[in-house]
């Protein structure tokens, strides 16, 4: 079976000669759930750039689920990250709009029929515990609030892939610990899922493989 | 497929709510746009109105044909034969230096006027009325019909009317000018007015692009604002000349009045109106369009 996610000899340069990534190679099975670890600058989030299309390999091959992202035209790489579920560390969030249809942008972008799309929204929501503030403005939200509302957009399309960029970094430790739990439980539904942090004692309670990041290398 | 006339429908709904909720954001932008339309339009309906009278006018242009006083009656066959064969010829009439003479005495008042002379100074004539109306053709026709033998000259009687058709010519031109510059107007005032929206909301489209969005998605709310933009801006020129219309065309009448002669400024018709509209519409997409290609490339997520 392939893989979720492999990395062949990939090396990312960034203009000015900074090399974020050296040619790594590694593979991540479908269905599994991986911790990325290092500290900032490692080249992690340089990693989950290359998984989701917003940055390109200098050299090397990115395949995520079957397709060579190196190939792909620009044109091509929105239909990819269709499939994947992005958290990231500073929510994104759309201030201009409520909860629930923060929710509603990518069932929106891939098209779903809008009853239905409406009971999914609901079902995320419910799913991060914010159901009962659908209508209230993402400013309103504390930061935990804000970092689950991004969750349930992440997952509202049913991704078979979720990425999250250090999604626990400015939650105290009892946040960070219902956000892992959270993750958990997508997995355990069949979602490859990777979480980047600085931070290892939260992986290390759950027992799954960690890739150690240093300088665009694994840590030795 | 079904889903994807909902999204555009959907889009075209929430642009035109987006224009009424917030009619004065627009305003200037529309206001804008339907100056530049509304200009060549009062100068095209300006030029047609004038053309569909002078249409009327030159109905029977006429060129009369002066014979040589020493022409003589197989002169005048001639003459007469050439102009019944000719293709270019409706009809003519002959006007004999008698029957000219006695008309001249009826017609102003000067009878007795013949008893004075020994000889009738007034020669035979030919009133031809051609079958076009075009003034180059009546040209060459004047011309060739002066040519013919014992033909002393034939004289165009309407030359002013020829002017006036110079005149109508070059407002047409000035028409397509004005309406093609004002065109690219249009084009250029909805690209600045996408270009600013689209940098306005910078951050909802890069987190769109982030969850997976093609730029047809992001396109299209702009792509459908335009639209309205182009309709709506289509419809205000339209009321604007028709304002136009209404409060110039008594004084028009009055100055036609002095002339005998009756002008009416005409508005637009239905099919012209729904030209309109569609050219509008269509200028201000492309307008968007442009803006979009070329800035949302440069909205990348990082």
């Amino acid at each position: 079976m392939q893989g979720m996610i492999q990395f062949d000899q990939v090396t990312k340069r960034y203009p000015g000669g900074n090399e974020a990534l050296k040619n790594l190679s590694f593979t991540i099975d479908t269905g599994e759930m991986v911790f990325l670890a290092g500290h900032s600058g490692a080249g992690k989030s340089t990693l989950l750039k290359l998984v989701a299309g917003i940055e390109r390999a200098t050299s090397g091959g990115v395949i995520v689920s079957g397709q060579n992202l190196s190939k792909l035209r620009n044109s091509q790489i929105p239909y990819v990250r269709q499939h994947i579920g992005m958290v990231f560390q500073d929510h994104k969030l759309l201030f201009d709009r409520s909860v629930f249809d923060n929710v509603m942008l990518p069932l929106d972008i891939i098209g779903f029929d809008r009853r239905d799309a409406a009971r999914r929204v609901r079902a995320a929501l419910d799913k991060v515990g914010l159901l009962s503030k659908e209508k209230t403005m993402p400013i309103r939200l504390s930061g935990g609030e804000q970092q689950r509302l991004c969750i349930a957009r992440a997952v509202v399309h049913r991704p078979s892939l979720l990425l999250a960029d250090e999604p626990s970094a400015n939650l105290d430790r009892a946040y960070a610990l219902d956000i892992m739990e959270l993750f958990k439980s997508f997995h355990q539904v069949g979602v490859t899922v990777v979480i980047s942090a600085h931070d290892e004692t939260l992986m290390e309670d759950y027992g799954r493989r960690i890739i150690r990041l240093k300088e665009g290398q694994f840590a030795a | 497929m079904k889903h994807f006339f909902y999204l555009n429908w959907q889009s075209a709904r929430h642009a035109l709510a987006k224009i009424l909720r917030q009619p004065f954001g627009s305003l200037l932008t529309l206001l804008m746009l339907s100056i530049a339309l509304a200009l060549p339009l009062s100068l095209y309906l300006t030029v047609s109105s004038i053309q569909e009278w002078a249409g009327r006018l030159t109905a029977t242009p006429q060129i009369t044909l002066f014979m040589e006083q020493s022409a003589e009656e197989a002169d005048l066959a001639a003459v007469s034969s050439t102009l019944t064969k000719h293709p270019r010829i409706q009809s003519y009439s002959f006007v004999g230096k008698k029957q000219a003479l006695s008309d001249l005495e009826k017609r102003n008042g000067l009878a007795g006027l013949s008893d004075g002379l020994t000889d009738n100074p007034l020669p035979d004539a030919f009133v031809v009325t051609p079958k076009t109306l075009e003034p180059h053709e009546l040209e060459m026709l004047q011309k060739e019909l002066s040519g013919l033998p014992m033909v002393e000259t034939a004289q165009f009687d309407a030359r002013w009317a020829k002017r006036l058709y110079g005149m109508v010519e070059m407002g047409k031109q000035l028409t397509w000018f004005l309406g093609a510059a004002l065109g690219i107007a249009l084009v250029l005032v909805t690209y600045n007015a996408v270009r600013m929206q689209i940098l306005a909301r910078r951050d909802e489209i890069e987190v769109a692009k982030l969850i997976g969005a093609p730029d047809s998605f992001i396109r299209r709310p702009f792509m459908y604002h335009a639209m309205w933009q182009g309709l709506l801006a289509g419809l205000a020129a339209w009321g604007l000349t028709s304002w136009l219309v209404l409060t110039a065309n008594p004084a028009i009448h009055d100055f036609a009045q002095l002339y005998n002669e009756r002008v009416d400024l005409r508005g637009l018709t239905p099919p012209e109106l729904l030209i309109v509209l569609a050219i509008s519409a269509v200028l201000a997409m492309l307008g968007a369009r442009l803006a979009a290609d070329h800035h949302l490339r440069q909205i990348q997520p990082r």
